[in-house]
C-alpha cells in the first residue's frame, strides 16, 4: 500500500506533467526544482483555513524572463481555497475602515484551464530572509505589520457586514470550541497524561477568561503571520498567503508569530514582550497570552494529526514536536520563559530527525 | 468635581483619539470623579472610573438615541461634560445641550473627523458647527502622543518628559475651563 508521501509525490508529478504544456501555451515555464512540494510538504494541512490540496510552484514568464509563483489546484477544496484567497486579496484593498493598506505581489493571471485553477503572481525575492536581518529591523517590520492589521477594526454594523461578506470571522466562543476539539482529539489519541491534563487546564483558563478574548475580537488578523508567508521589499511587508487572513482576536496573528519566534528567535520574542509591557494595556497583554495558549493548543493538535500520518524518523520528530510545544505551553501558562536548554535540546533532536529533503526545503525559508 | 466624558472612540479601539480619551479619564480620575460614556463593547478598564457602553453593532437609528438617553441620565450626576468630536457624539450632545445647563466642553481629538466634516460640508459640517456653538468652549489642543518604548533602542527619556509636560499643560487648561470658562 502506498504511503501518504508516495501518494503526494505521485500527485505532484502528475500535476506538473499535465500543467507544463498548459503553462507553456500561456507563456510560462516551470522551474526544474520545486522547493515548495518536497520534504514535509505532504503532511502539511493548514488547520486555520479550508485546507484544500494545492501546489505552489515556481516558474518564469517566457516573454520577459520574470520569475513567477504559480498556485494551482484541480481539486474542489483546493480551487475553493484559491478563490477565497483571491477574494480576500482584493477585499484587503477595499477595506474603508482600515488605517493602512496592505501590500501583495502583483497578480499576473487568474483562470481555469483544463480543470486546473491557476493563480500566477510575481515572485518576490527572499534575500536577505527575515531572520537574517538585524533583530531591530525584524522588530520594526513585524510591529509595523501588526499595527497595520489592528488598524482594521470592524466595529459598526456596516463594518461587520463588509467583513462577513469577504472574510472568515472567529469569535471568542469559536476559539473555545476549537480548543475543546483539540483536547478531545488529544484524548482520543492517548497522548501522555501530563500533557493531556495541561491541555485541560489551559481550556479551563481560556473559558474563565473568555471576556479578554472577546474584548479584542473583530480585528483583521493574519493567522499564519510567519516569515515564510511574507516578504520584505523596500522596508515594507508583502503578504504572500492571503488564505489565513480573517477577522478575529487581534492578537491571533501576534500569537502565531511570537510562538514561532520562541523557537527561531527568542531575542525578538523578548523584544515584543518588552514592547507589550511598556506600551500596551494589561487587558491587551492578557489577550495576547490567551491567544498564544490557543495557538499552542492548535499546533499540538496539528502535530498529533501529523504523527498519526507519518512513519519512521518523521513520526519520531512529530512526537518530539508535540512535547516541545507542550513544554512551551506550560511555560506561557505560568508566565515563564522557555529555558535555553529546552529549546536547544529540541533543535538538536529536530535536526537529527529531519530528512535531507526537508532540510533543503527549509533553506532560506524564514 | 464630577466629570462625564462622552466619546465615539475608546480602547480597544485603536488610534490617537481613543488613547487620548483613556489617558484623559485616567489622569482626571486622580483628582475628580470620572465617568466615561462611549461607543463600543467591553472597554479597557481604569481603576476608579465607571464606563458605560453603547454598542456600535446597533444600526445608526438605534445607537444614536441610546447614546442620547445615556447622556441624559448620566449628566445628572456630573458637573461638566467633556465631549469628543465626531458626529455620533456631536448629534446627541447637541440635543442634550437644549435640556441641560451643565457646561459642555468639546475637544477636537479626532482631527481626521473634524477635517472631513469641514471638507465634506453639508449636514455633517452643520452638526459639528451647531454642536460646537452650544458648548462652553471648544478645545482644539491635544497633548502629544505618548512615545513608544521600544526594545533594541535607548529609552525615550526626553520625549517622555515632553509628553508629561504637554499633559500637564492640557490638564491645567481643562481645569481652568471647568472653573472659569474661556
Amino acid at each position: 500500500m502506498a504511503t501518504r508521501e508516495q501518494i503526494w509525490n505521485t500527485y505532484v508529478a502528475e500535476t506538473i506533467q499535465a500543467l507544463a504544456p498548459i503553462l507553456k501555451k500561456g507563456g510560462y515555464i516551470l522551474d526544474n526544482e520545486q522547493p515548495h512540494v518536497v520534504g514535509e510538504r505532504f503532511l502539511m494541512q493548514a488547520v486555520t483555513t479550508t485546507s484544500g490540496k494545492k501546489l505552489i510552484l515556481l516558474g518564469t514568464r517566457i516573454a520577459d524572463r520574470k520569475r513567477v509563483v504559480i498556485k494551482v489546484s484541480n481539486e474542489k477544496a483546493g480551487i475553493s481555497e484559491l478563490k477565497e484567497e483571491r477574494k480576500v486579496r482584493h477585499a484587503l484593498k477595499a477595506i474603508r475602515f482600515a488605517y493602512r493598506t496592505f501590500n501583495s505581489p502583483k497578480e499576473l493571471f487568474w483562470g481555469k484551464k483544463k480543470g486546473y485553477a491557476m493563480f500566477i503572481q510575481e515572485f518576490l525575492p527572499n534575500s536577505p530572509t527575515f531572520l537574517e536581518r538585524p533583530v531591530k529591523e525584524q522588530f520594526d517590520l513585524a510591529l509595523s505589520a501588526f499595527k497595520g492589521q489592528e488598524g482594521a477594526h470592524a466595529t459598526t454594523y456596516a463594518h461587520q457586514r463588509f467583513a462577513r461578506r469577504y472574510f472568515n470571522e472567529k469569535k471568542a466562543g469559536d476559539y473555545i470550541t476549537s480548543f475543546e476539539g483539540f483536547v478531545q482529539y488529544a484524548e482520543q489519541n492517548r497522548i501522555a497524561e501530563d500533557l493531556f491534563k495541561l491541555l485541560q487546564v489551559t481550556l479551563m483558563y481560556l473559558k474563565e477568561n473568555k471576556t479578554d478574548i472577546e474584548r479584542y475580537q473583530g480585528f483583521l488578523t493574519h493567522t499564519d503571520f510567519v516569515p515564510h508567508n511574507f516578504r520584505v521589499i523596500d522596508d515594507s511587508i508583502y503578504l504572500l498567503d492571503h488564505s489565513s487572513i480573517r477577522f478575529g482576536n487581534k492578537h491571533e496573528g501576534w500569537a502565531r508569530f511570537l510562538n514561532f519566534m520562541t523557537l527561531y528567535n527568542p531575542d525578538l520574542e523578548e523584544g515584543f514582550a518588552l514592547y507589550m509591557r511598556e506600551n500596551r494595556s494589561l487587558e491587551e497583554r492578557h489577550s495576547l497570552k490567551l491567544m498564544r495558549l490557543y495557538r499552542l493548543g492548535e499546533i499540538i493538535y496539528y502535530y498529533i494529526t501529523a504523527e498519526e500520518r507519518s512513519s519512521g524518523d518523521l513520526k519520531m520528530l512529530n512526537h518530539e514536536r508535540i512535547y516541545f510545544w507542550g513544554c512551551v505551553l506550560k511555560r506561557i501558562l505560568h508566565d515563564e520563559k522557555l529555558r535555553t536548554n529546552e529549546r536547544e535540546a529540541y533543535i538538536k533532536k529536530r535536526d537529527a530527525l529531519r530528512s535531507p529533503e526537508e532540510k533543503m526545503r527549509q533553506k532560506g525559508l524564514h | 468635581m464630577r466629570i462625564l466624558i462622552a466619546t465615539p472612540l475608546y480602547p480597544p479601539d485603536c488610534g490617537g483619539a481613543a488613547l487620548y480619551t483613556k489617558e484623559l479619564a485616567k489622569r482626571l480620575s486622580e483628582s475628580h470623579t470620572v465617568r466615561v460614556l462611549h461607543y463600543g463593547h467591553l472597554p479597557e478598564k481604569i481603576e476608579g472610573v465607571k464606563t458605560f457602553s453603547v454598542s456600535k453593532r446597533y444600526p445608526l437609528f438605534l445607537r444614536l438615541p441610546s447614546f442620547f438617553f445615556f447622556l441624559l441620565k448620566e449628566i445628572r450626576h456630573a458637573d461638566v461634560l467633556i465631549a469628543e468630536n465626531g458626529p455620533s457624539v456631536e448629534l446627541p450632545v447637541l440635543f442634550l445641550s437644549h435640556l441641560t445647563s451643565k457646561p459642555i466642553i468639546f475637544h477636537i481629538g479626532d482631527r481626521d473627523a473634524h477635517e472631513y466634516a469641514q471638507k465634506k460640508g453639508g449636514l455633517r459640517k452643520r452638526i459639528e458647527e451647531r454642536a460646537f456653538s452650544r458648548a462652553k468652549t471648544t478645545l482644539p489642543q491635544t497633548p502629544i502622543s505618548r512615545p513608544e518604548i521600544l526594545p533594541f533602542r535607548p529609552h525615550p527619556t526626553e520625549k517622555m518628559t515632553k509628553y508629561e509636560e504637554s499633559w500637564k499643560t492640557h490638564l491645567t487648561r481643562l481645569t481652568h475651563l471647568f472653573s472659569y470658562g474661556n
